[in-house]
């Protein structure tokens, strides 16, 4: 694979493609590790799946069932919370894999075909231009409304208490970032698919909060880092003729790692905090 | 025993407040006012209810009863943005990467819209309450660099910023040092003499002694409000302790 082919035809596509997912997931991802919510960004990977199911199955944009999907786990999220006796991660669990059952008995009732097999394990070098413009569209969408409520977020996501005080609609704001994760599901499930989806969306800001003392350079830098990990795992997975959702993902893992344990040392408890 | 507040200073009124979790009364008939540039010390046991009472009182959480703030009577919660309440040391994760200036900056929001940025104004304004509290100079830094009592004025910059009168604070004396705890007192009673309120939950009885002009005894309901002394005699803190009253 020469640098020439890489910027022709598919591989430009692919390469835009996972560059906007290097945008988009880091920007949302970065609030959802710090809310730590990555178990809702796995069962939303999980979800979309019915919501994928069920359009396949009536002939509907996939696309568009499984952002229904990620909405219909928002709006079940915000009802269940009510609930004290259940923290949020059982309601959020319950959820998830009540959803993805549903999506495997649709499926498993449908021929299964390779365009719904793309969706869940990802295909980035068969993607379309008009695809690529829909998620760009939706993608940009929801990096306006991070960069809107960036203040909201921060005040919701730290000291929610504090928050409600100063007229922060905190439920709202939880709602809002649910339907957000759904957006960065969807985009993801043609480039990595559904299955790796969750990677896109953590690791790269989970990485970023590890070297990150600020909100903004924790956002740039899981950006930097997103794109970095997309275009250079679809260029590794070309090369290794590897399928590209992986190794965007295991390269996402190995940066973290590495990341990891180079910052262990100055996270250590005794390294920041002063007595008294 | 209550104490008589009069009128004019009062600032916060509480009226037969009661909370219930499920079947459970956590506060029952809790009544008393506050006046403008008191300093309270609030004690009772672990369970007493002075977290609920303190979250009751700023509507985070459902209660019977009444609050009134500056004379005008509670019905939502935005109707009590002129009281901050600062949480409990372990409440929020210092480890979230916002610095001191972003967290005093924060108070303001109660003057904006949900879309707008902090002004110029609300950053000068940060600078200033950081510096009312002995942090001048440490608006950058993250919260994980501070000390305990660096982080406790650090909210109640935060709680200044929002322009509340009564500022509650929960537990915050827990973990930090005599020194800290001293220089947190230096602060206290520099607001308290520019006219804030303030109520402090603490489980240190020495210390409601020596620093409070005015303490109440709570568990489950208002046992006792009044001076340290009266406050803290041996039959009070038998009925606020139980067995575990301290000798």
């Amino acid at each position: 694979m020469t640098a020439t082919s890489l910027l022709e035809g598919e591989y430009l596509r692919a390469i835009i493609a996972a560059a906007i997912i290097g945008v988009v997931a880091p920007v949302v991802g970065t609030w959802i590790v710090l809310r730590r919510m990555a178990n809702l960004g796995d069962t939303m990977s999980h979800g979309t799946l019915a919501g994928v199911g069920v359009a396949y199955a009536v002939g509907a944009n996939v696309l568009l069932g499984a952002l229904g999907a990620g909405v219909v786990i928002a709006v079940l999220l915000i009802l269940f919370s009510a609930s004290q006796r259940l923290g949020h991660e059982a309601i959020i669990a319950v959820m998830g894999s009540a959803l993805f059952a549903v999506g495997i008995i649709v499926i498993s009732r449908i021929d299964t075909t390779e365009e719904l097999e793309h969706i869940l394990f990802g295909d980035v070098l068969q993607l379309t231009w008009s695809q690529i413009v829909f998620n760009l569209v939706i993608g940009s969408i929801a990096v306006g409304v991070v960069l809107l409520l960036f203040s909201e977020l921060r005040l919701a996501s730290f000291d929610h208490v504090q928050a409600e005080q100063v007229g922060v609609h905190v439920e709202l704001v939880q709602a809002v970032l649910v339907v957000l994760l759904a957006v960065v599901v969807v985009i993801s499930l043609r480039t990595v698919g559904s299955v790796m989806s969750v990677s896109m969306l953590v690791t790269p800001a989970a990485t970023a909060r590890l070297v990150s003392p600020t909100l903004r350079r924790m956002t740039i830098v899981g950006v930097m880092l997103g794109v970095s990990e997309g275009v250079g795992g679809v260029a590794l997975g070309n090369a290794l003729d590897a399928p590209p959702g992986a190794t965007i993902g295991l390269l996402a893992a190995v940066v973290f790692a590495v990341t990891y344990v180079a910052t262990l040392p100055r996270r250590m408890p005794h390294h920041h905090r002063p007595l008294g | 025993m209550v104490q008589d507040v009069s009128p004019r200073s009062t600032v916060l009124e509480v009226i037969e407040l009661g909370v219930n979790f499920g079947d459970a009364v956590i506060l029952e008939d809790v009544s008393f006012a506050v006046g403008r540039g008191e300093l309270i010390g609030v004690i009772g046991p672990n369970g007493a209810g002075k977290s609920t009472l303190f979250k009751a009182i700023c509507g985070l959480v459902n209660h019977t009863g009444e609050v009134e703030v500056n004379g005008v009577h509670c019905h939502s919660r935005t109707d009590r943005m002129d009281i901050a309440y600062i949480p409990q040391r372990s409440d929020n994760d210092i480890t979230f990467p916002i610095t001191v200036g972003e967290l005093v900056v924060a108070g303001r929001r109660r003057f904006h819209h949900w879309y707008a940025r902090p002004s110029l104004h609300d950053r000068t304004e940060a600078v200033r309450l950081l510096a009312l509290v002995d942090l001048a100079g440490m608006a950058d830094r993250s919260l994980n660099q501070l000390s305990s009592g660096q982080l406790q004025r650090a909210y109640v910059a935060r709680a200044l910023a929002q322009e509340a009168s009564v500022l509650m604070l929960d537990e915050s004396l827990s973990g930090v040092d005599q020194p800290s705890t001293a220089e947190l007192f230096v602060v206290f009673e520099r607001l308290v003499d520019q006219g804030s309120t303030l109520l402090i939950a603490t489980h240190d009885l020495a210390l409601a002694r020596r620093r409070f002009p005015r303490c109440l005894a709570i568990n489950g309901r208002l046992l006792a409000d009044g001076p340290p002394d009266a406050v803290l005699a041996p039959d009070v803190l038998d009925r606020t302790f139980g067995s575990a009253a301290p000798a």
